[in-house]
């Protein structure tokens, strides 16, 4: 074919841009590091690599969601730790007050240390955050959710319930719990029915705070006791307010008495007319539980009836201390298994982000290996080509035509 | 036999090499010259002189210099100029779509991404002020991203009107010299008796081709020598020595977008439709195919973030204690445009509302109504799918989430109105809020067990009731607590304030959990579980000072991947990603096109080259050719000279 002399120049100058168009592309990906440079350069690639961007900015945010819960959690967990160790301090207080050595001014004496590990639980109660917000109010968590009101008595302003963080794609987490459930919601009593001596009681009859024997039938029943003369033999009978007399018979100190489910043990000597009550377990706070504590070492015991009065409400607080232990340790344990819902998921997620990673650099990083080889190969090209231009615009007849 | 008989072809042919000099002379000196054809002296020998012993040569004559020209190969290199520049231009400016989109700082997605992180810090802690700082910075940091690209875009169009106008002033000019090259052409070719004036006619080649790179044409030659120039479906651009000039018009829809018009008898019609190729082919092609749709997609993307965030932070509460806030403006109600043409006679004009009434089913197409003789038809410009709207105007109508409207005046027969539903969106998205309080955070409602004065729970039974959730904000605020209290003898909850009524229960069964419903409080939804006691009571109330509710902001946070775009097919960030692929795949068709097609301009013009390029080397050799044979004839003057002076000699007086 016939050449034009133009044509010679155009087409090496062709060639060359060529070369250097795709030099500067390769050096573009190989200073960038990248592979897809504009998304025409791998439209369905451009999508993805958005995609799995969007993918890995929320599991990194899941992550961040997973150690904020984590150090919630772990402060619930401490400080519901800190709520056990008070409780059982002041549990093992209530039972030296019970000991019969006790002087009505050493009793005044546990009683001062009672009130103050009283305020000290109220205070862990009232715990907040890093934030400021308060760990146990619900969503009330900028309120300070235990108030101490002028009497004495702990009221609760919290809310009912606690929120939820999501810490992977489908698993939320439970952020904490609120201060009902924790300290407002504890049974009174053993944990299924609460004794109670009747305060005009004359004897020295005390009751424990029983225990089940099959299942308890809720009702509210009365212990009453007659003696028709000082010797003739005490007598109780067991009336529930819907189940009528279930029980009767003959006193003697420490016997168990059994009803529609319940044992109770009185001892000592009631007098004709008194009467203990078995009821149903009522929600009581841990507050009341101890302010209860508190007013009964605080009592006189002038008569034998005062200091049975005593010892029954120390017992009751006993119990009740211990279904309050309880039902913090069940909380401390769903917290426990919440820590490691929040472990398990940050592993998930921090796998899942690798795999992204990976995948996202699969698509978008560079090939250095075969980027560079690439490099020289086109850097040899265009060599060639300037070489072939070089050569050939030398080439002329008029060169030999002097 | 006389020395004029030998003089006679000498000088013809002194007279011919000098005129084949004089074209290689030429030849040479336009190497380097665009359109030039290489020029051949055409020689013949001239007419032989009769005598007694038969025709004796009197020499040489030139016939005519032709330039070395293939008009086919001319009129391929026209079409793949055309070809090759539209699909350069298109490319140059769909890349740029694509790069803006898929930035990875300034596209949409990163953005998207900080925005949910933030809404998802809120969940986690709604009760700090910073956390919703953030929220409310990264929104308005979305919402500019938004303006910004959809400004990005709108600079990009008006770059097209601006490339229009600049392809159309050149057209305009090329045909004017055209037609005055046609004219001077027809002119010379009369009075050279038919010789071709070449320099010309490789001007008007030229001319030709450079106008190719603006836009398509079709040439006819004409036997006066003229070339007819058309363009689009055969409207005349150079009609002989008469050139009719295009015009640039406003969109008769959209007065912001120009359009080529050409005007016959004094009627300017729109004909940017019919242009292909070139510059011109590429800038509207662009704008058809990659700008406006782009721009419709970041308005469906802008416009679904919106409605659909909007919808859950207003079943949300504040820390105001208010309901029923939107976080993005509503440009949902307020984006989609209806234009109307400048052509519709109804009177008074009618105006046509147009708000998004479903976001899941919103298209990326624009629509156009047309009232026709029988009715109104719809129909989407991106597949042209017609639908007859049979109750419009009666009735409003719902055709892929947007509803139309009359609001007011009237229809005429012919009228019809451009509707773009998101177009506008992505320019117009806004914060409804500037206060950190006022990002809804939590359930208007809460549930609890019922308490005494001092907090303590009074209900005896395990029954228990969930956090509850809305699904609308009739009555509420509530006006007072709902009381839910178990009757254990009819196993049922009787529902005092609210709807009233009672909701049955029966712990055998039911303890697991079962889910209520009030659809007339909110859609108040809640689930009871476990053992209720007689008289056991559950409260229902406004959920105040609940600073540390995020139930809203999970449900704002979950949007973020959950597929509300395209039927229920798209995340906010999957529609966005299809976007890029769109482009990506558009600019790369280009690209790919484009590479072809410079190999086919290569080609062609190589093959020009081939027949009508100087080559350096030949003409040389014909310079060497001539000169030899120049001297040759110099020799035969010379020669003849001799034999003159010789026969002089030998006839001399002595």
């Amino acid at each position: 074919m016939r050449i034009s002399t133009s044509q010679i120049y155009n087409q090496s100058v062709n060639a060359m841009l060529t070369e250097q168009n795709q030099l500067n592309q390769t050096e573009l990906q190989l200073s960038s590091g990248k592979s897809i440079l504009t998304p025409s350069d791998n439209p369905a690639g451009s999508a993805q690599i958005v995609n799995l961007n969007q993918s890995i900015s929320t599991t990194n945010q899941y992550q961040t969601n997973a150690s904020a819960a984590n150090s919630r959690l772990s402060l619930e967990g401490s400080t519901l730790t800190s709520v056990t160790n008070l409780l059982q301090s002041l549990r093992s207080l209530a039972v030296e007050a019970n000991n019969s050595t006790q002087s009505s001014s050493s009793r005044a004496d546990i009683a001062q240390q009672v009130s103050q590990g009283l305020q000290q639980l109220v205070a862990l109660a009232n715990t907040q955050d890093a934030n400021g917000e308060y760990i146990f109010a619900g969503y009330q968590g900028k309120s300070q959710p235990f108030i101490t009101d002028p009497s004495g008595n702990v009221i609760y302003n919290g809310g009912q319930n606690s929120r939820y963080l999501q810490i992977g794609p489908t698993t939320q987490v439970a952020f904490g719990d609120p201060g009902t459930a924790v300290f407002e919601a504890v049974p009174n009593g053993n944990g299924t029915f609460a004794t109670a001596a009747s305060a005009s009681n004359t004897g020295s009859g005390v009751i424990d705070t029983g225990s089940t024997t099959g299942t308890f039938v809720p009702d509210t029943y009365t212990i009453a006791f007659s003696q028709a003369t000082s010797t003739s033999p005490i007598t109780y009978s067991v009336t529930g307010a819907a189940s009528g007399v279930v029980a009767s018979g003959t006193y003697t100190s420490g016997n168990n008495i059994s009803f529609n489910g319940a044992q109770v043990s009185i001892s000592g000597t009631p007098a004709n007319g008194d009467t203990f009550t078995v009821a149903p377990s009522q929600d009581q706070s841990v507050f009341a539980t101890l302010q209860n504590l508190v007013n009964s070492l605080n009592s006189n015991a002038a008569t034998p009836s005062d200091q049975a009065q005593i010892n029954t409400g120390i017992t009751r607080s006993i119990s009740e201390i211990d279904q309050a232990l309880n039902t913090i340790n069940q909380t401390s344990a769903k917290v426990g298994a919440r820590l490691n819902t929040v472990t398990d998921q940050q592993n998930t997620n921090q796998s899942y982000s690798n795999g992204l990673q990976q995948t996202l650099s699969g698509v978008q990083d560079l090939n250095y290996a075969s980027a560079i080889s690439q490099l020289s190969q086109e850097q040899l090209a265009l060599q060639a080509a300037q070489e072939a231009f070089a050569k050939v615009q030398g080439m002329s007849l008029f060169n030999y035509l002097r | 036999m006389a020395s004029g008989d030998m003089l006679g072809p000498a000088v013809s042919g002194l007279l011919a090499f000098q005129t084949e000099m004089a074209t290689i002379g030429n030849n040479i000196a336009n190497v380097n010259t665009p359109g030039y054809s290489r020029e051949r002296v055409q020689l013949t020998p001239s007419p032989p002189q009769y005598t007694g012993a038969g025709y004796i040569g009197t020499g040489v004559q030139v016939s005519s210099v032709q330039r070395i020209y293939d008009q086919y190969l001319a009129g391929q290199l026209n079409s793949a100029t055309s070809a090759n520049s539209q699909l350069q231009n298109y490319s140059q400016l769909a890349t740029q779509v694509g790069n803006l989109l898929a930035d990875p700082q300034a596209g949409l997605s990163p953005n998207l991404q900080s925005f949910f992180n933030a809404v998802q810090g809120v969940a986690s802690d709604p009760s700090s002020t910073s956390a919703r700082q953030v929220m409310l910075s990264q929104g308005q940091s979305l919402v500019s991203n938004f303006q910004y690209l959809d400004s990005q875009l709108t600079s990009l169009g008006s770059g097209v009107n601006t490339q229009i106008t600049n392809s159309v002033n050149q057209i305009n000019s090329l045909a004017t010299s055209i037609a005055k090259l046609n004219g001077q052409i027809t002119q010379l070719q009369g009075t050279a008796g038919g010789q071709q004036p070449n320099t010309l006619l490789d001007q008007r080649d030229e001319l030709i081709n450079q106008l190719s790179q603006q836009v398509a044409v079709t040439t006819v030659p004409q036997t006066d020598g003229s070339v007819n120039v058309f363009i689009g479906n055969g409207q005349s651009l150079v009609m002989g020595s008469t050139a009719i000039p295009l015009s640039v018009v406003p969109n008769t829809y959209d007065a912001t977008r120009s359009e080529v018009g050409y005007t016959v008898g004094g009627v300017t019609t729109d004909i940017s439709n019919q242009i292909t190729g070139g510059t011109l082919g590429g800038a509207l092609a662009f704008r058809d195919q990659v700008l406006n749709p782009s721009e419709n997609a970041l308005g469906q993307v802008a416009i679904g973030l919106a409605a659909t965030f909007n919808a859950q932070s207003r079943l949300g509460m504040d820390q105001n204690g208010n309901i029923n806030q939107n976080f993005f403006n509503t440009i949902d109600q307020s984006s989609p445009q209806v234009l109307p043409s400048s052509t519709n006679t109804g009177s008074p004009p009618a105006t046509i509302g147009a708000t998004v009434t479903d976001v899941s089913a919103l298209t990326t197409s624009d629509y156009r109504l047309d009232r026709t003789a029988t009715g109104y038809t719809l129909t989407r410009l991106s597949d042209n799918t017609v639908t007859n709207l049979t109750n419009f105007p009666g009735a409003p109508q719902t055709v892929d989430g947007v509803t139309l409207s009359l609001a007011s005046g009237t229809i005429a027969v012919g009228d019809s109105f451009m509707i773009e539903p998101t177009r506008t969106a992505a320019a117009n998205i806004g914060l409804a809020i500037s206060s950190t309080s006022q990002i809804a955070a939590a359930a208007p409602i809460s549930t609890a067990v019922a308490t005494n004065a001092s907090g303590v729970p009074t209900n005896q039974g395990t029954g228990a009731i969930s956090a509850g959730s809305v699904s609308n904000t009739t009555n509420l605020p509530l006006s007072g607590a709902i009381t839910l209290t178990y009757d254990a003898s009819t196993q049922q909850f009787n529902v005092t304030g609210g709807p009233g009524g009672t909701l049955a229960y029966n712990p055998a069964t039911d303890s697991g959990g079962k889910q209520f419903s009030f659809p007339t409080y909110g859609g108040a939804t809640f689930t009871i579980s476990g053992v209720p006691a007689n008289g056991d009571s559950f409260v229902i109330s406004n959920n105040a000072n609940a600073v540390s509710d995020n139930r809203n902001a999970l449900a704002l946070a979950g949007l973020a991947t959950q597929s509300t775009l395209a039927n229920g097919t798209a995340s906010y960030n999957g529609a966005y990603s299809d976007l890029i692929a769109n482009v990506g795949t558009q600019t790369q068709n280009a690209n790919t096109s484009s590479t072809a097609q410079q190999a086919v301009l290569n080609q062609v013009t190589q093959q020009v080259n081939s027949v009508s390029g100087v080559n350096l080397d030949q003409e040389a050799a014909s310079l060497v050719q001539y000169q030899q044979a120049y001297q040759a004839a110099a020799q035969m003057i010379s020669t003849s000279s001799s034999l003159f002076q010789t026969l002089i000699a030998a006839v001399g007086g002595h």
